[in-house]
């Protein structure tokens, strides 16, 4: 029987250039703090190894500071092994990274660098497929299907897309989805895809135990995975390891919708909000008024979150007589809102043209409410 | 309203006096008179009934005081829809105000509701905005007015507009507008300059500045990046190619190759050798060949050239003995022409020669008989000259002074009167004989009967019978002095004259005036025959003489002469063009002569060498016989050889693939080594690279700079995004407003817009928006502030814009008189004729009072002159 925790993706040293300056640092941190997160829901499973299929690192050349201090924090959990394969951020190509690594590497860390057999422990072997260069243009687990094991339970270990869908778009090389069954594999654990996938009962994607993007919309997990005998099904239970939610909030409005009302609903309740990463999709329609009392509110909600913002690409701008009449009932003002208006849905203009006639027409709408109070 | 009637009594300069204007009526009034006239007292004083209560001493009304005191009264007729009234108003003593319904007499109202009467009437009321539109003299309206009645005209203007088009608030959305306009532009004005670039020091510029940074950044950093893959890739192919190289049986085998290409090359260069020493024989052989091969050649060649050129060098003599002749012909012709061209010029000469002498004699001719001629006219003249000369002597003899004769004709004259006044001054004596009386004597003389006689100094008288009986005188000595003297004077005038008296000098006188007519006519005479003097012709007869007598007896045609020279002229001509045009003939006949000449030798020449070169003729067919047979053998012993060349060239190794072989297994092996040590210097330099970029993390902070610059871009756009945003919502509000001003103040600007045409071309007019009056004109497509126009220009738009709000308060149905005080003072006669026009046009439907002391100016503009006249208050008003 072996029990181990199967992560990826954990691009330890990623910087988060496009965040706000004091939350870059956070984020950086938990990212490094999620190999103790690992460690703990480990030990806590009883779990004698920790498999990371690939991009541990965000880059070929981490900082040196980074590299050491993983290494340290993996040490500090001894006897838990530690097995790091290369994936596409941190190929093989990055020889020096490679060699720092080995240089420096604690006994419970062993590097899975090339396409050779390990011995995770007695009866349990690891097929390791490296990725040797950031795009190896060629399927690296193909030779998992020749590999002599004997007896033992036989674990593949690989980084990258299988079929088309992939972390980074276009590329060609793909994983065989049917690669466990055709090498005899009784798990093959992969990384690459930061969302938890099940390809079939022997085949997962972990997806990353600390969320860095809003693609997914999950929050950050690892997996527990049992496997009792050789040939038997694996036992898989994720586990959630996340320190930090990326979420993307979907806000769909009908016109009468209030949605700064409807807003508190969505949102996360009281010391989650600091962990929080939101985006507010609006959609639908609202009226001028809606949509400048939704922006007013996400703005008056944001600083408790560690961001929020308001997406209002999909929400059209419901443009009513009665708003119209909050600008000006006649005269000079509701003549320029009524041209504005016009505009905005005249399909003579280009998009941008309309995009900023409405935007003026919302502002001068705002104006117009504080002007009259 | 309409004003009928203005009156007023002690209002300043009238004190204790009053006047009145009657009967103003509809359409232009004009009441010009001179200044100090009272003129503008009438409008200070109606201003004040309307505008003044009557209870208040402002110094509006106490202006209206005269010096000398008392109350102003002041009373005007107005005309109203509800009908006729009389207003009054006295002011600083007895105050009072009445209003009286003039067909009644009833007292409608006073004091104030008097005055509420009169406000009602001016400034509006429950019937809605009215008033009376003024300008004063030097106001053109348009410039800095007291706050409060500035404020009070565009009430009325306002309040006008605003009954006819709307609130102004409501139609330019007013304070909320511009707030709004405010706050775009505040907030565009923080991000952006006027021209929408990023604003230096604002959040927009920093945003731009920090993407340019960032972008900076990014490619210096994608390059340190991009140098450390490099870096890591050729480390890679570096390691991979080296242990290659080091592998011990690739060392091996590389060496085995040199040895073997070693020894290949030896072998074949043994081989080389002797195929070298047999080509060289057989090169030597082949060269003999080639020389007994030419020999026969070259002999057989010039035996055929031989042939050939000895043909050659017939045709050549022959050739030259016909050109030859040629050449004779040319010449002969060409001497030919010459010896007639000869002959003709001798000819030619002696025509010209003969023409000549028949020439000189024809002028010998002339000359004698000129000669004869002018000898004649000489003696003729010598002739004239003589009688000329003695007829001028004469005339010397008979001249006298041209005032002689009438010199002594006034000596005469005097010495007659002189004698006559002595005679007067002399006693007389008068005999009147008794008949038959004796003569009596006197001074011997018998004396006249009945005769008066004067009595000289003397006078004897006989008196026959009785003695003689003398008178004397006795006048004082010298009493005929001046007698004695002018009879002297005559006398020697006569004896200087050399005549005896007055006729002889008279006859004299007339003989030297024919003398000078016939010395005149002689002259002339002379002149005719020698026109330039006797002397002249003189020498021109002698120049005649000279002149050789040639030979005059020559006869001949000289027109057959001349004829025989043209002639002779031609045939020279023709003699020289034969010779001429046989020249070239000659020189291109010398030529062929040369050229055939010259072929001849060289054929000759080469013909003779040839001889040389092959010997006597007999001898000729046994040299080219064993010519052949030499060739013959040189070719047998170099076929052989050839065959023995062969063998030994088809078995030869190939020396220089051999040697090629051998440097390259040479160069392979010593690539090989240096390649080694290259690669471990490369990996050397390689593995500082990366360890130095390796430890500074460069792709990490590519990524985050990366990171970094995408944020700063969608900040940007967000900038752009909303200085757009902005931008246009300030455009928008611009265009909104000013469509709203235009639609407001559209109805005043239509009544305007015709008043306008008549004084001006194309103009338009802007207003502001907040005084409702003009702010600025448009001609020529150019805009002017009202403020820089000409004094004339502004009051004509001041009063063209208060028309056409009085049109508009008619068209309402609230007519308001429009009262000029000389508000014309600045535009021209010509400016205030069409002013006229407009006012007459206007007044169809207005009344109009016009003030004015342009006396002259306004005579001829017409409308209804007033006048003012003496006027006492009723004694119940005082």
């Amino acid at each position: 029987m072996v029990r181990f925790i199967h992560s990826s993706d954990l691009h330890l040293g990623k910087r988060f250039g496009n965040m706000a300056e004091d939350l870059r640092g956070r984020l950086r941190e938990a990212r490094h703090s999620v190999i103790g997160r690992l460690a703990a829901v480990a030990r806590d499973n009883g779990a004698q190894a920790v498999l990371l299929a690939g991009d541990t690192f965000d880059t070929e050349t981490p900082a040196p500071d980074i590299r050491r201090q993983a290494l340290a924090a993996m040490h500090h959990h001894h006897p838990l092994t530690w097995i790091i394969l290369p994936g596409n951020h941190d190929s093989l190509q990055s020889s020096e990274l490679w060699r720092a690594l080995a240089a420096d590497r604690p006994g419970n860390v062993l590097l899975a660098t090339e396409a050779q057999p390990i011995e995770l422990q007695p009866g349990v072997t690891i097929l390791p497929a490296p990725c040797t260069t950031r795009r190896p243009g060629r399927d690296l687990t193909e030779w998992m299907e020749g590999a002599a094991t004997g007896e033992a339970m036989r674990i593949g270990l690989a980084h990258g897309p299988i079929q088309t869908f992939s972390e980074e778009a276009a590329i060609s090389d793909v994983i065989a989805p049917d690669r466990a069954v055709r090498a005899g594999l009784d798990y093959l654990a992969l990384g690459d895809w930061h969302g938890a996938v099940a390809v079939d009962a022997r085949t997962r994607y972990s997806g990353t135990p600390e969320p860095d993007r809003f693609k997914h919309d999950a929050p950050g997990r690892a997996l527990m995975v049992v496997i009792e005998a050789k040939g038997a099904q694996p036992e898989v239970t994720p586990l959630e390891t996340g320190l930090f939610d990326w979420r993307t909030l979907p806000l769909p409005l009908l016109a009468q919708d209030d949605g700064a009302a409807m807003l508190p609903t969505l949102l996360p309740a009281g010391p989650q909000r600091r962990q929080s990463l939101l985006r507010i999709a609006a959609s639908g329609r609202a009226s001028i008024a809606t949509r400048t009392a939704l922006a007013a509110a996400v703005e008056q909600a944001a600083p408790e979150f560690a961001l929020l913002e308001l997406l209002t690409d999909g929400l059209e701008t419901e443009c009513e007589a009665g708003d119209l009449d909050l600008i000006d009932r006649a005269g000079a003002l509701r003549q320029a809102a009524e041209i504005l208006q016009v505009e905005s849905l005249d399909g003579a203009k280009t998009a941008a043209e309309r995009e900023i006639a409405r935007a003026a027409l919302v502002r001068l709408f705002s104006y117009a409410q504080k002007a009259a109070s | 309203m309409k004003i009928s009637a203005l009156r007023l009594h002690n209002v300043k300069r009238f004190a204790g006096r009053g006047v009145a204007i009657e009967g103003i009526g509809d359409g232009v009034n004009v009441l010009c008179a001179a200044n100090e006239f009272g003129k503008s007292t009438s409008f200070e004083a109606l201003h004040a009934l309307f505008f003044q209560p009557h209870s208040g001493v402002p110094k509006e009304v106490r202006r209206l005081q005269p010096y000398s005191g008392g109350n102003p009264l002041v009373e005007a007729d107005i005309v109203t829809a509800g009908g006729q009234f009389r207003l009054t108003k006295q002011f600083i003593g007895g105050k009072r105000a009445t209003v009286t319904e003039i067909a009644s007499g009833r007292l409608v109202a006073q004091q104030d509701e008097a005055e509420r009467f009169i406000a009602d009437l001016v400034h509006g009321g429950t019937a809605g905005p009215a008033g009376m539109l003024w300008v004063r003299q030097g106001i053109t309206g348009l410039e800095e007015r007291s706050r409060s009645d500035e404020e009070g005209d565009r009430r009325v203007r306002e309040s006008l507009l605003t009954s006819v088009q709307g609130e102004v608030e409501a139609v330019t959305g007013g304070r909320r507008m511009a707030a709004i306009m405010e706050a775009a532009s505040e907030e565009l004005g923080r991000f952006a300059t006027p021209t929408l670039k990023p604003k230096a020091g604002g959040p927009y510029a920093a945003a731009a500045e920090d993407l340019a940074r960032l972008l900076a950044q990014e490619k210096r950093l994608e390059k340190d990046v991009a140098d450390l893959r490099d870096a890591l890739d050729r480390r890679l192919m570096a390691t991979r190619r080296l242990t290659e190289l080091d592998a011990p049986e690739e060392k091996a085998s590389r060496r085995a190759a040199v040895v073997t290409a070693e020894a290949a090359l030896q072998k074949a260069r043994a081989h080389s050798d002797a195929l070298k020493a047999r080509e060289a024989e057989t090169a030597l052989a082949r060269d003999r060949l080639a020389k007994a091969d030419r020999e026969l050649t070259a002999f057989r060649d010039a035996l055929t050239r031989a042939a050939t050129l000895s043909h050659e060098l017939g045709q050549a003599a022959e050739q030259r003995g016909a050109l030859r002749a040629r050449r004779a012909e040319c010449q002969a012709a060409i001497d030919t022409a010459s010896a007639l061209a000869k002959a003709a010029e001798a000819e030619q000469r002696a025509a010209r020669d003969l023409l000549a002498r028949l020439d000189a004699a024809m002028k010998a001719r002339q000359a004698m008989e000129d000669l004869l001629v002018r000898r004649e006219r000489l003696t003729e003249a010598e002739t004239v000259r003589q009688s000329l000369e003695a007829g001028e002597a004469e005339l010397a003899r008979l001249a006298m002074p041209e005032d002689a004769i009438d010199r002594l004709q006034k000596l005469d004259m005097e010495i007659a009167r002189l004698r006559a006044s002595a005679e007067a001054g002399l006693p007389s004596v008068r005999l009147d004989y008794q008949p038959g009386a004796s003569a009596v004597l006197a001074d011997g003389v018998p004396l006249a009967d009945g005769v008066d006689r004067s009595v000289p100094d003397n006078l004897v008288l006989t008196l026959p019978g009785i003695g003689t009986l003398t008178l004397r005188s006795n006048r004082p000595a010298g009493a005929d002095a001046a007698l004695t003297k002018a009879v002297a004077g005559r006398q020697s005038l006569l004896a200087t004259l050399g005549v005896d008296d007055l006729p002889a000098a008279q006859q004299r006188q007339a003989e030297a005036r024919d003398k000078a007519g016939s010395v005149a006519s002689l002259r002339l005479q002379l002149r005719l025959l020698a026109p330039e003097g006797v002397p002249a012709l003189r020498a021109d007869v002698a120049r005649l003489e000279a002149i050789a007598p040639a030979d005059i007896e020559l006869k001949g045609d000289p027109d057959a002469a001349r004829e025989a020279v043209a002639k002779a002229d031609l045939q020279v001509d023709a003699a020289r063009n034969a010779e001429r045009e046989a020249g070239p003939s000659l020189s291109r006949a010398q030529d062929a002569e040369g050229q055939a000449e010259a072929a001849y030798v060289r054929l000759n020449g080469e013909l003779s060498g040839l001889e040389a070169l092959l010997g006597p003729a007999e001898a000729r067919m046994a040299r080219e016989q064993a010519l052949a047979a030499e060739r013959a053998s040189q070719q047998i012993q170099v076929d052989q050889l050839d065959m023995q060349l062969t063998g030994l060239r088809e078995h030869a190794p190939s020396v220089e693939a051999i040697e090629a072989s051998l440097q390259r297994v040479r160069s392979i092996e010593d690539g090989a080594a240096r390649e080694a040590a290259a690669l471990r210097e490369q990996l050397a330099e390689l593995n500082g690279q990366i360890r130095s970029r390796s430890d500074d993390a460069v792709e990490e902070s590519w990524r985050e700079t990366k990171d970094q610059r995408e944020a700063a871009e969608a900040r940007v756009a967000a900038f752009e995004t909303e200085v757009a945003v902005l931008d246009r919502l300030k455009a928008v509000l611009q265009q909104a407003r000013s469509a709203a001003r235009d639609l407001y103040l559209k109805p005043v600007l239509t009544e305007l817009r015709p008043l306008l045409g008549m004084l001006f071309d194309d103009v338009s007019i802007v207003f502001d928006e907040k005084t409702l009056l003009p702010q600025s004109i448009r001609r020529n497509g150019q805009d002017e502030d009202i403020d820089r126009l000409s004094g004339g220009m502004r009051e004509q738009l001041s009063i063209l814009t208060r028309l056409a709000f009085a049109r508009l308060l008619a068209r309402d149905g609230r007519a308001a008189p429009v009262i000029l005080d000389d508000a014309l003072v600045y535009s021209d006669d010509d400016r205030i004729e069409r002013m006229f026009d407009a006012l007459h046009r206007q007044a169809r439907e207005q009344q109009i009072i016009v003030f004015s002391c342009r006396q002259r100016a306004f005579a001829r503009l017409g409308g209804h002159v007033l006048h003012m006249t003496d006027w006492v208050p009723d004694a119940a008003a005082r």
